[in-house]
C-alpha cells in the first residue's frame, strides 16, 4: 500500500488523476443517458454552492448556515431578467445580465449581511444566518409577482419575440442547432465550463494572498490582528466572495433546471448544504466537489429506497463523519493511508488516543 | 372592536407567543453557559418531546381528558430530561474542547437527525395535541377579549422562570450548575461532578424547551418544523439580550414577539406572513449601528 | 505515609514534562516543592489531583492507589488543590465560592463553623463576602482559593504558588494565614514556590525538581546547608 500512498502524495500523480477525471468528464455525457448527464450537472451546480460555504466556512472558520439563501437569491437573479429579456432586443444577451445580476446582487446582499453579523464575534454569524432562509422564503411568496411564490418561475417553454416579429415558445437553455448536441448535453458543457472556471478562481484565491490571510483569521484573530490583518475585514470578504459564490451557483442553477421557486432556499435546503459541505470535507477544493455530489446523490439514494428516511440518514451520516472522519470524504484517502502505514509498522500504533476527552484537562495546558 | 382593545390583545397575544420564544432562548443560554456552545437542535429536541408527550397523552385521554393531558406532560418533560443529559454524554462531549465550527455543525446534525426520526416515525402531517381546554377560548375583560390559551402560556412560562430561578440560587444543585459554568476546572477540584453536571444542564434545558413545544403544539398542532422558525426568534433574543444575560434574553424575546406582532397587524405591508423579518430588521440596524453590541456582555443576572 | 508518589511520568500531548518524579507527604506534615521555572512542580501538583495524564508510576493516598482517577474522585478522597492561578469563579460570590468548597460535605454546622474561620482567618473576605469573585484583588482571590479548598475540610491541602503575582507583603500575609491553618488544624500541606524563603517558613521538608526529575530532598535546616542550593533557590 506503500506505492499508493507514495502516488497520492506525488503532485504530478494528482494532476494527472485530474486530467483523467477531466477528460472522462468531457467525454461522458456524449454516450451517458440523459439521466447520468443532467445528475453531474446538478452535483456541478451545488458543487460550485458548497465551493462558496467552503470559502466562508472550511477556509475563514466562519460557520454560515443560511447558504443556500444566496443560491436562492441568485437563481432569481438569473432567471428574472431572462424570463423578461432573452429573445428580444438584446437576445442571447439577457443571459450575460442574468449571469451578472446572480453574482452581483447577492454579493450585495451578502456584504451588508457579513458587515452587520460579522460584528459580533463567535457564533453569531451562524446565529444570524440561519434566519436567512427562513427569511427569505416568506419574502420570496410576498413577492410572488416576480418569483412565482410557490410555484415558482420556469423559462422552459418561454414566448419570445423573434427577429421575424413572429412569437415563438423556446427555452432560452435548449442547445443551438450549430452545436449538434442534446439538450441535456448542452446544459451539462455550459454548467461544466462556467463551474470549472469558479473553481479555477478559488483555487488561486485560497492559494494566494488572500487565503493565507483567511487561514491566518481561522486559526487566531488575534494573530491576525497583530500582522495587520483585520479579521473583521477578511471575513467580510470571505463572507461577500461566499456570497458571490451562492449566487453563481444559483444562475447555474437555473442552467441546469430553467427553473426555481421558494422551495430551492428552503430552511432544510440550507442545512443539507451545511453538511455536504462538511461530509465532502471543509477546506478542501477536491472536498467541494464531494460535497456537491453528497447534496445531490444522498438524498437520489435514500428517496430511491425511502424516502422518509432521507432527512435521518443525512443526520447520522454527518454525526458519523463527524465521530469517525472530520477532514470529510476529502480526508479519506490519507486516514486510509495513514492507517496502513501504522498497521505495517506494528509497533508504531498510539497507544495514547483514549476516546474519553477529560473536560478538566482541557482548561489549560500550562505547566 | 377599538383599535385600543385590538392593541391589548395583541400585547398578550405577542407576550404568549414571546413566552415560548423566551423558554427556547433560555434554554439556549443554559446550555451555552454550561458547554459555551450553542445547540441549534434546542428547539427539534422540543418538538421530540412534544410528541412524547402527545403519544403517551394519548394513550390515557380516552379515559380521562386531564389525566391524560398531564401523564402526557410528565412523561415528555422526563424524557426530555434524560434525551438532553444522553446527548450531552453522548454525543457532544466527544467534541468538548474541539473546534467552535465542529460543535455547531454537530448539533446542526442532531437537528437533521431528531428532524428526520420524528418525521419517520409520526409523519410530516400536523397533528393535534390533546390539551387541557380549547386553546380557541377566550373571556373578556374591560371589553377586551382576552385568548386563555395566550395567558396559560405566559403564566406558565413565568411560574417556570421562577422556579429555575430558586433552583440556581436556593439549592445546592443550582450552585454545583453555576460553578460548573462558571470554571468547570475549579468546580473538578472541589469535587463536583462536572459531567453530570453538564448533563443536568442539558437536561433542564431540554425538558424547559419541551415545556414550551407543548404549550406551542397545543395552539398550533404537531409538526417536525414547528420550532425552526422559533429557533430562529429565540436566536435573535439571545443575541440582542446578550448570550450571558438570562434575563436580557427573555427581555428581549418577549419584546420581539410583541413588536412582530403590532407590526403584521398595524403595518399592512408587513402582515402575517413577513413578520419574522421585523426582529432581524431590527437587529440588523442595530448591529450596523451599535457595533460593540447590545446589552452588556458581562451581565450579573442569573437566572 | 499519606501521599506516596514514586517515579511518575506526565506528559502534555507529546511534550513530556515530567520525567521521574517521586515524594512523600506524611499525615500532618508540611513538604515544599522547589525548582526552577518548568522543571515541572505546577504538573506535579496536577499529577497527584488528576488534573493531567499520568502514564507511568504510582500516586498512592490513605494507601490507596490513586492514578488515573479523576480530579472529582481525588476531592472526595480529601486532597484538596488550589490551582495556579487561583481557580477563582468569577460570577459567584465570595460565599458561593466558599460554599462550593464545602460541596461534598454534609455536616451543615461544620460548614458554617468553618466559613467562620475563614473569614477570621482572612478579614478580606469578610468584607467582600457578597462581592462577585471577578471584583477581588489578587490578593484577595488568592486568600479565597485557601478559604475554597480548606472548606472541603481536606487531609492534605495541595497549594501552587500561592505568593504567585502578590506584593511582597500581601504574600507574606498570605504565608502567615497558612502558617496559622497548619498550626490550628494539622492538615497536611504540599507547597509548590518560586520563593523558597516563604516557603521554607511553612513546610519542614522539600523536594528539589530539576528539568522533570525529582533530585534532592531533605529537612529545611538541610537544604539551608546545602550552597548550591542556597544560591539557587535562596538568594545567596
Amino acid at each position: 500500500m506503500n506505492g499508493l500512498r507514495n502516488l497520492v502524495d506525488r503532485p504530478w500523480a494528482r494532476w494527472a488523476l485530474g486530467a483523467v477525471i477531466a477528460i472522462i468528464l468531457l467525454v461522458l455525457p456524449l454516450s451517458a443517458t440523459e439521466f447520468t448527464n443532467q445528475t453531474i450537472t446538478r452535483i456541478a451546480v451545488f458543487a460550485v454552492a458548497v465551493l462558496g460555504l467552503n470559502i466562508v466556512m472550511g477556509y475563514t472558520g466562519q460557520v454560515s448556515l443560511g447558504h443556500i439563501f444566496f443560491v436562492g437569491v441568485g437563481a432569481y437573479c438569473a432567471i428574472i431578467p431572462i424570463r423578461a429579456l432573452w429573445g428580444g432586443s438584446i437576445a442571447e444577451g439577457a443571459i450575460v445580465i442574468g449571469f451578472a445580476l446572480a453574482i452581483i446582487i447577492p454579493g450585495i446582499v451578502g456584504l451588508i449581511v457579513a458587515l452587520a453579523a460579522v460584528r459580533l464575534r463567535g457564533l453569531a454569524l451562524a446565529m444570524i444566518t440561519i434566519a436567512l432562509p427562513i427569511i427569505g422564503v416568506p419574502i420570496a411568496k410576498r413577492f410572488s409577482d416576480i418569483t412565482g411564490g410557490n410555484e415558482g418561475v420556469s423559462v422552459r417553454r418561454l414566448d419570445y419575440v423573434a427577429s421575424d416579429g413572429q412569437t415563438y415558445k423556446g427555452n432560452p437553455f435548449s442547445a443551438p442547432a450549430w452545436s449538434g448536441l442534446a439538450d441535456d448535453q448542452w446544459q451539462y458543457y455550459l454548467v461544466m465550463i462556467i463551474a470549472a472556471a469558479l473553481f479555477g478562481l478559488a483555487f488561486f484565491l485560497v492559494r494566494g494572498k488572500y487565503g493565507r490571510a483567511f487561514a491566518i483569521v481561522k486559526a487566531n484573530e488575534s494573530v491576525a490582528a497583530s500582522m495587520g490583518i483585520s479579521p473583521y475585514r477578511y471575513k467580510v470578504l470571505a463572507f461577500t466572495i461566499a456570497s458571490m459564490y451562492g449566487g453563481a451557483a444559483g444562475f447555474l442553477y437555473i442552467v441546469a433546471l430553467q427553473y426555481t421557486s421558494s422551495e430551492t432556499l428552503s430552511f432544510g435546503h440550507s442545512i443539507e448544504l451545511v453538511i455536504a459541505t462538511i461530509v465532502g470535507g471543509a477546506g478542501s477544493i477536491v472536498g467541494s466537489i464531494l460535497g456537491g455530489a453528497v447534496y445531490v446523490l444522498v438524498p437520489q439514494i435514500t428517496n430511491a429506497i425511502s424516502p422518509e428516511s432521507t432527512t435521518v440518514v443525512q443526520g447520522i451520516v454527518i454525526l458519523l463523519v463527524l465521530f469517525l472522519l472530520p477532514g470529510g470524504l476529502a480526508s479519506l484517502p490519507r486516514v486510509l493511508a495513514r492507517r496502513f502505514r501504522r498497521a505495517r509498522g506494528g509497533h508504531n500504533v498510539d497507544s495514547s488516543n483514549s476516546t474519553e476527552p477529560a473536560i478538566e484537562n482541557t482548561e489549560n495546558t500550562k505547566h | 372592536m377599538n383599535s385600543f382593545g385590538t392593541f391589548v390583545q395583541l400585547v398578550v397575544d405577542g407576550l404568549a407567543q414571546g413566552s415560548i420564544y423566551a423558554a427556547l432562548a433560555l434554554a439556549i443560554v443554559l446550555v451555552h453557559q454550561a458547554t459555551g456552545l450553542i445547540n441549534f437542535a434546542q428547539g427539534g429536541m422540543a418538538v421530540l418531546g412534544s410528541y412524547i408527550g402527545m403519544t403517551v397523552g394519548n394513550l390515557v385521554v380516552p379515559v380521562n381528558l386531564i389525566l391524560g393531558v398531564l401523564v402526557g406532560v410528565i412523561v415528555a418533560v422526563a424524557a426530555s430530561f434524560a434525551i438532553g443529559a444522553f446527548i450531552e454524554r453522548f454525543v457532544m462531549r466527544r467534541f468538548q474542547g474541539g473546534e467552535e465550527d465542529t460543535k455547531v455543525v454537530a448539533t446542526i446534525g442532531l437537528l437533521t437527525l431528531i428532524t428526520g426520526a420524528i418525521g419517520m416515525i409520526w409523519g410530516f402531517n400536523f397533528i393535534p395535541y390533546p390539551f387541557f381546554f380549547n386553546t380557541s377560548t377566550s373571556f373578556t375583560v374591560a371589553g377586551i377579549a382576552i385568548s386563555l390559551w395566550s395567558l396559560t402560556t405566559f403564566l406558565t412560562i413565568v411560574a417556570l422562570m421562577a422556579v429555575l430561578q430558586l433552583l440556581f440560587t436556593k439549592t445546592k444543585m443550582g450552585l454545583g450548575l453555576r460553578a460548573v459554568a462558571d470554571n468547570p476546572g475549579s468546580s473538578a477540584l472541589s469535587g463536583i461532578r462536572v459531567g453530570r453536571m453538564l448533563m443536568v444542564g442539558w437536561g433542564l434545558a431540554a425538558a424547559l424547551g419541551t415545556i414550551a413545544g407543548i404549550l406551542l403544539a397545543a395552539k398550533a398542532q404537531l409538526n417536525p418544523g414547528n420550532f425552526d422558525a422559533i429557533l430562529v426568534y429565540a436566536l435573535a433574543a439571545v443575541i440582542i439580550g446578550g448570550l450571558s444575560s438570562p434575563i436580557g434574553a427573555v427581555v428581549a424575546a418577549l419584546g420581539i414577539a410583541v413588536l412582530e406582532n403590532l407590526a403584521g397587524t398595524f403595518l399592512p405591508w408587513i402582515g402575517h406572513d413577513l413578520k419574522i423579518a421585523v426582529p432581524f430588521v431590527l437587529l440588523f440596524v442595530i448591529l450596523l449601528l451599535r457595533p460593540q453590541g447590545l446589552f452588556g456582555r458581562k451581565s450579573v443576572v442569573r437566572v | 505515609m499519606l501521599l506516596e508518589v514514586s517515579g511518575i511520568t506526565a506528559a502534555y500531548g507529546s511534550v513530556q514534562v515530567i520525567e521521574n518524579v517521586s515524594l512523600s507527604v506524611g499525615e500532618g506534615a508540611a513538604v515544599g516543592i522547589l525548582g526552577a521555572n518548568g522543571a515541572g512542580k505546577t504538573t506535579t501538583l496536577r499529577a497527584i489531583s488528576g488534573t493531567v495524564r499520568v502514564p507511568s508510576g504510582t500516586i498512592t493516598f490513605k494507601g490507596q492507589d490513586i492514578r488515573g482517577k479523576r480530579p472529582e474522585e481525588v476531592a472526595a478522597l480529601g486532597i484538596s488543590h488550589v490551582p495556579e492561578g487561583r481557580g477563582t469563579l468569577p460570577n459567584l460570590t465570595v460565599e458561593e465560592n466558599l460554599r462550593v468548597g464545602a460541596y461534598l460535605r454534609k455536616d451543615r454546622s461544620g460548614i458554617e463553623t468553618d466559613i467562620a474561620f475563614i473569614l477570621e482567618l482572612f478579614p478580606n473576605l469578610k468584607r467582600r463576602f457578597t462581592s462577585n469573585g471577578s471584583a477581588l484583588s489578587g490578593g484577595e482571590q488568592q486568600m479565597m482559593a485557601i478559604g475554597r479548598a480548606f472548606l472541603a475540610k481536606p487531609t492534605l491541602l495541595v497549594l501552587d504558588e500561592p505568593s504567585l503575582g502578590l506584593a511582597p507583603s500581601t504574600a507574606k500575609d498570605v504565608y502567615a494565614a497558612i502558617s496559622r491553618l497548619r498550626l490550628e488544624t494539622g492538615i497536611a500541606m504540599l507547597v509548590v514556590e518560586q520563593n523558597a524563603n516563604l516557603a521554607f517558613s511553612v513546610v519542614d521538608t522539600a523536594v528539589v525538581l530539576e528539568t522533570g526529575r525529582s533530585v534532592l530532598s531533605g529537612s529545611t535546616a538541610e537544604l539551608r546547608g546545602n550552597d548550591e542550593i542556597r544560591r539557587a533557590y535562596l538568594g545567596g
